[in-house]
């Protein structure tokens, strides 16, 4: 196996484990919708920065502001500044829809939409060297040790998050009525879960790319909830149905050299058909 | 004298007006009652008469009353954190493809207010267990919450709130969507918890069934606090006053002279939408 490959598989590693958990949650609270949202937004993100000069392909040299900055900067920065930009629109989309001016669905929507054109202008007018499709189907070309760094990082700053809140967060999914009487702060909670979601979404954007991304934030959940209603193990299966999908991509991926995102994408639709017929076969028994 | 557990001193709330037109819509005008420690309260009214405002103010829910509001002798809002409340909403919102155990949901009462790092002790799961005693939900405490009845749901509700060893229960049209056998099923239950747990329990219902078995005492409320008399001593023309022309709301299968309903032209007699809420 080439050397190339390995960077890809650690990074989709972390992927499988911050996005698996999180997809349970997703699912349940039918967010699947809002990490679209989130997830096109990052197209916006990955324009401004490669409008700042950090976007670059092999051999060229990526700046920040027409100062030259070393590769790996260059992508810790752009990492932060696509967070930013997917966290912003979720706000805005939370901000949108709170206020009952808009519905939820048409906020998404639209700031679905500005993002991408955002980011599609952005990259049009600058020279970044890349093709567009690296951004909205993902590449494991170009992912390198220092993003298997960041999504391991991400990942266990998720799940610490995750298991930090997991009371008041999971009393809340589960019961916004009752938690709000019993003081949890209803605020803090969607702005926790928004983070996670943003964090989630840039980092599995690497492999899967924007719009491929909220595939990792859906399925896994989507396919374990078919099969059990036991927490303990939905979560479980979660986890091991994001690995087969993001392992099993990425060797489909690698052996026919086709893109990486949807090959995940493939692999995990595949196992939720499974799922689905699986459930099927033990309501008709 | 001990500390009530709740008192309500010259309690007035009015929705705020919503967007240009229309002014503050007051909802609850100089109530003032008090509920002592292990009481039994039903509070008798019609939709939109404030019962369920009444409950979002004790729970600190709803903010900028007039009057005073004291919870064993702390604001809503301290009482609801030291866990001194316990509180089952009206048709409960909740999101029933998750997937936990009737058991898991209990345990959701007494774990949300420890620490992560904390795990649930011993005293937890005992009052976890207790709870589902009480409620009689223990033989079905590992099914999966969709998998239950509306009745049987409603009883895990309860013992979520129990499970958390609160002193206060409030409990918001607990009888909703139940049958005549679930009724007296929650009669039997409030006793339980009165006699059991010395619980101090508040019932607001527009269901007189709900609160005249197993209520020591009724308040009834429409706006204003009509009177709070013993259920021996309510009498049809102390209903009549309370429920105005809405007795059809609480005796369905009774026939309401459909004439007298509409000769009545107060038009703050007539619901408003999302009244009561």
């Amino acid at each position: 196996m080439r050397g190339l490959f390995w960077p890809g598989v650690v990074t989709g590693l972390a992927i499988a484990a911050l996005c698996s958990l999180l997809s349970v949650l997703v699912v349940l609270k039918r967010l699947a919708f809002i990490g679209q949202g989130i997830s096109h937004a990052a197209f916006g993100g990955v324009g401004i920065a490669a409008a700042a000069g950090l976007v670059v392909g092999a051999g060229l040299t990526p700046r920040l502001l027409g100062v030259e900055i070393g590769p790996q900067s260059a992508i810790g920065v752009t990492f932060g500044i696509v967070f930013l930009f997917c966290l912003a629109s979720a706000l805005l989309i939370g901000w949108l829809s709170e206020r009952g001016q808009t519905e939820a669905d048409t906020a998404i929507g639209i700031v679905l939409v500005g993002a991408m054109a955002v980011g599609a202008i952005l990259l049009h007018s600058s020279q970044t060297g890349v093709s567009w499709e690296t951004f909205l189907f993902g590449s494991i070309m170009g992912v390198e040790w220092i993003d298997a760094g960041i999504g391991w990082g991400v990942a266990l700053v998720t799940l610490l998050t995750l298991w930090l809140f997991r009371r008041p967060l999971l009393f809340w999914a589960f019961d916004p009525a009752v938690a709000r009487a019993m003081g949890v702060h209803e605020r803090t909670m969607n702005f926790l879960l928004m983070t996670l979601l943003a964090l989630a979404t840039v980092t599995a954007m690497k492999l899967a790319g924007v719009v491929l991304a909220t595939a990792m934030l859906v399925l896994p959940g989507a396919i374990s909830l078919r099969l059990s209603v036991r927490s303990g193990v939905v979560i479980a299966l979660a986890v091991a149905g994001a690995l087969v999908g993001v392992i099993g991509g990425l060797v489909v991926s690698f052996e026919f050299d086709w893109p990486t995102g949807p090959s995940i994408v493939c692999v995990l639709a595949l196992l939720f058909a499974g799922a689905k017929a699986a459930e099927a076969m033990r309501h008709r028994a | 004298m001990a500390t009530p557990a709740v008192e309500y001193r010259d309690v007035s709330y009015a929705y705020p007006a919503r967007g240009d037109s229309g002014s503050p819509r007051p909802v609850l005008e100089h109530v003032t009652l008090t509920v002592n420690e292990g009481e039994r309260l039903g509070v008798l009214g019609p939709n939109g008469g404030g019962k369920s405002t009444l409950l979002k103010l004790t729970l600190g829910l709803l903010r900028g009353a007039s009057g005073e509001i004291r919870v064993f002798g702390l604001s809503p809002d301290r009482a609801v954190r030291e866990g001194l409340v316990g509180y089952v909403p009206q048709r409960p919102d909740c999101e029933l493809a998750f997937p936990i155990s009737a058991r898991q949901v209990v345990e959701m009462g007494p774990a949300l207010a420890l620490p992560a790092w904390k795990r649930l002790s011993a005293d937890h799961r005992a009052a976890v267990e207790r709870g589902l005693h009480v409620v009689g939900a223990s033989s079905f405490a590992d099914r999966p919450i969709g998998h239950l009845s509306g009745g049987q749901f409603q009883r895990v509700m309860i013992a979520r709130a129990l499970a958390a060893s609160p002193r206060l229960l409030l409990l918001d049209e607990p009888t909703v969507g139940i049958d005549v056998s679930g009724q007296q099923q929650f009669a039997d239950l409030l006793k339980r918890l009165h006699d059991e747990l010395k619980l101090t329990v508040i019932v607001v219902s527009h269901d007189i069934r709900t609160v005249a078995a197993g209520c020591d005492r009724i308040a009834c409320l429409s706006r204003t606090l009509h009177s709070h008399v013993a259920p021996e001593g309510l009498t049809p023309a102390v209903l009549a006053e309370v429920f105005r022309h809405d007795v059809a709301g609480i005796f369905g299968e009774v026939h309401v002279d459909a004439h007298a309903a509409a000769a009545c032209k107060d038009p703050s007699h007539h619901h408003h939408p999302g009244g009561g809420h």
